[in-house]
């Protein structure tokens, strides 16, 4: 579903920001990207939505290899992908459905089926009684649970999450962890940037650890415990 | 550049309803920015077509008087017509002479009444016409004037013969000033128009940066997202641009009547089909530079 070869990234010139990355993660898989702040996290993600380009090395999403992708053709790389952020970024002047529903209306989905797929994910991640809501009139946990049913709406085969719970309290993490299990279930690849140690121990999944740009461990079933 | 195609397939009548709904809420949410870049492009394309007006009539004028460049020869008032029927023979035999009218004193007073307008009334105070019998003498080039006018001052009965070189030189003069002064001021006009809009298109695109990024993040196309934002500045252009058309109509009313109260020979520009092409033209202006605006506001946030 995403593989990685030999991808470097420098911003500068000088510092890798990521330096010669191997990956493969199939489809399907759910996978904690670990490390500490400004390892390399971030550059990953803008890296797989094609915000920016490797300087060296492939990047094959769903067997694409979005290097050799055109300008034009980054919308459709895109459709592939979910993203959901820390800081959820919601659009404050709308409602719960009109927030979901405007990630289908920007790629054009017809009308008749932006109503049923928006109810079915604010079903999917229990804020069917709230669809009218402003979102500003929602608590921390719901608005992250708007986000991500954003983020699935479109059905992407890869979602990302970049430190989703990382403004959560912890009975609410567990919620948002048990809404991105059920999208893995229904078959969507999951990668989650965290630092919540909890959630990582306590899940059990693969975990990729990178550390100054660089990918220091991966393991099949991993916890959070590193130490540099 | 390579002209992208793609934004025609983009205009999908279900899509032109949703993004004309959000350029109307963009409009109304920055109320005081729209009215305030409507005003400065109305007064900007105003001056332009003001500029424009001008410049299309003085040019008017000079090529009417270039291409009546004519002689006119004034006899004496004693002459005789058998005289004036010999010296016109005279005349139309002179080279470069192309044609020759005879103008008599009632035709003479006649034109002058025409001129006058409205102040035709005045004449009828005189008893008898005091105008002479004359001659409009054209000939095939400019030049053959200076060669011309002494040979016809040296036949008899004749009193003067004249022609407005200065006239034309200086308004060929003066329309050259204006026709590169006025393309300077022009394009400095729509570079600050489209300044403007720039600046008010990108005012709207930072207030909405959040939902641009969004759109970028779930893959919407760089048209989709730009059409909104392009037909706000085409509508901030238009609506300048109609206004201004409005002020240049009714001013260049006022204009004509009172030239042709005041200075009844001038042969300026009718209303119409002037107002036709001028409003055409500036709307043109208005939409593209909008458009143009909003395009450049858009580009930086279109390239992640």
């Amino acid at each position: 579903m995403l593989k990685m070869v030999n991808v470097c990234k420098t911003y500068n010139g000088q510092e890798y920001a990521l330096y010669n990355v191997n990956l493969h993660i199939k489809p399907k898989e759910f996978v904690f990207l670990v490390g500490p702040s400004g390892a390399g996290k971030s550059t990953f993600i803008k890296l797989l939505f094609k915000e920016i380009n490797p300087e060296s090395g492939d990047i094959f999403v769903n067997g694409i290899n979005i290097n050799e992708l055109e300008h034009d053709d980054i919308p459709d790389l895109r459709r592939l992908l979910g993203i959901v952020f820390q800081d959820y970024r919601l659009l404050p002047d709308r409602t719960v459905y009109e927030n979901v529903a405007f990630a289908m209306r920007v790629i054009e989905a017809p009308s008749s089926i932006i109503r049923r797929r928006v109810m079915h994910v604010l079903d999917l991640v229990g804020l069917r009684e709230k669809a009218n809501s402003k979102t500003t009139e929602l608590s921390g946990g719901e608005q992250q649970r708007v986000a991500i049913a954003r983020a699935v709406v479109n059905d992407p085969k890869i979602l990302i999450a970049d430190e989703p719970t990382g403004n959560l309290d912890p009975e609410t993490k567990w919620d948002i962890m048990r809404i991105f299990q059920q999208i893995n279930d229904s078959g969507a690849t999951i990668i989650m940037a965290t630092h919540d140690e909890d959630i990582v121990n306590n899940l059990n999944k693969r975990v990729i650890g990178i550390d100054r740009g660089r990918v220091v461990r991966d393991q099949k079933r991993g916890g959070y415990d590193y130490q540099y | 550049m390579i002209i992208n195609t793609d934004f025609i397939r983009r205009i999908k009548w279900r899509n032109f309803v949703y993004f004309a709904q959000e350029t109307f809420k963009s409009l109304k949410r920055n109320g005081f920015m729209t009215v305030a870049s409507i005003s400065t492009v109305t007064v900007s394309v105003l001056i332009l077509g003001s500029f424009l007006l001008l410049f299309i009539n003085s040019n008017h004028i000079a090529s009417h008087l270039e291409n009546s460049v004519q002689i006119s020869v004034y006899m004496k008032n004693d002459t005789r017509e058998d005289q004036i029927n010999i010296i016109g023979s005279e005349i139309a035999a002179l080279p470069g002479v192309t044609e020759i009218k005879t103008v008599s004193k009632e035709e003479a007073m006649e034109r002058f009444k025409k001129r006058l307008g409205e102040n035709a009334g005045i004449l009828d105070a005189l008893e008898d016409n005091p105008l002479p019998y004359s001659f409009d003498v054209h000939v095939d080039t400019p030049e053959r004037i200076t060669e011309i006018i002494p040979k016809i001052q040296g036949m008899r009965h004749v009193e003067t013969a004249r022609y407005g070189k200065e006239v034309v030189e200086q308004l060929f003069q003066f329309t050259k000033v204006l026709r590169y002064g006025g393309i300077l001021l022009i394009c400095l006009m729509a570079l600050g128009t489209l300044f403007i809009i720039v600046n008010t298109i990108r005012l709207t695109v930072f207030a909405r940066r959040r939902e641009i990024s969004i759109m970028k993040y779930v893959g919407a196309t760089d048209w989709f997202i730009r059409w909104p934002f392009m037909l706000e500045g085409i509508t901030i252009g238009v609506l300048g641009a109609v206004l201004s058309a409005v002020l240049l109509q009714i001013g260049y009313g006022a204009v004509i009547t009172k030239i042709q109260s005041a200075l009844a020979f001038l042969p300026i520009m009718g209303k119409w089909p002037l107002m036709i092409w001028l409003w055409l033209l500036l709307l043109f202006i208005g939409g593209g530079i909008g458009a143009l605006g909003s395009y450049i506001s858009l580009r930086k946030f279109l390239q992640v």
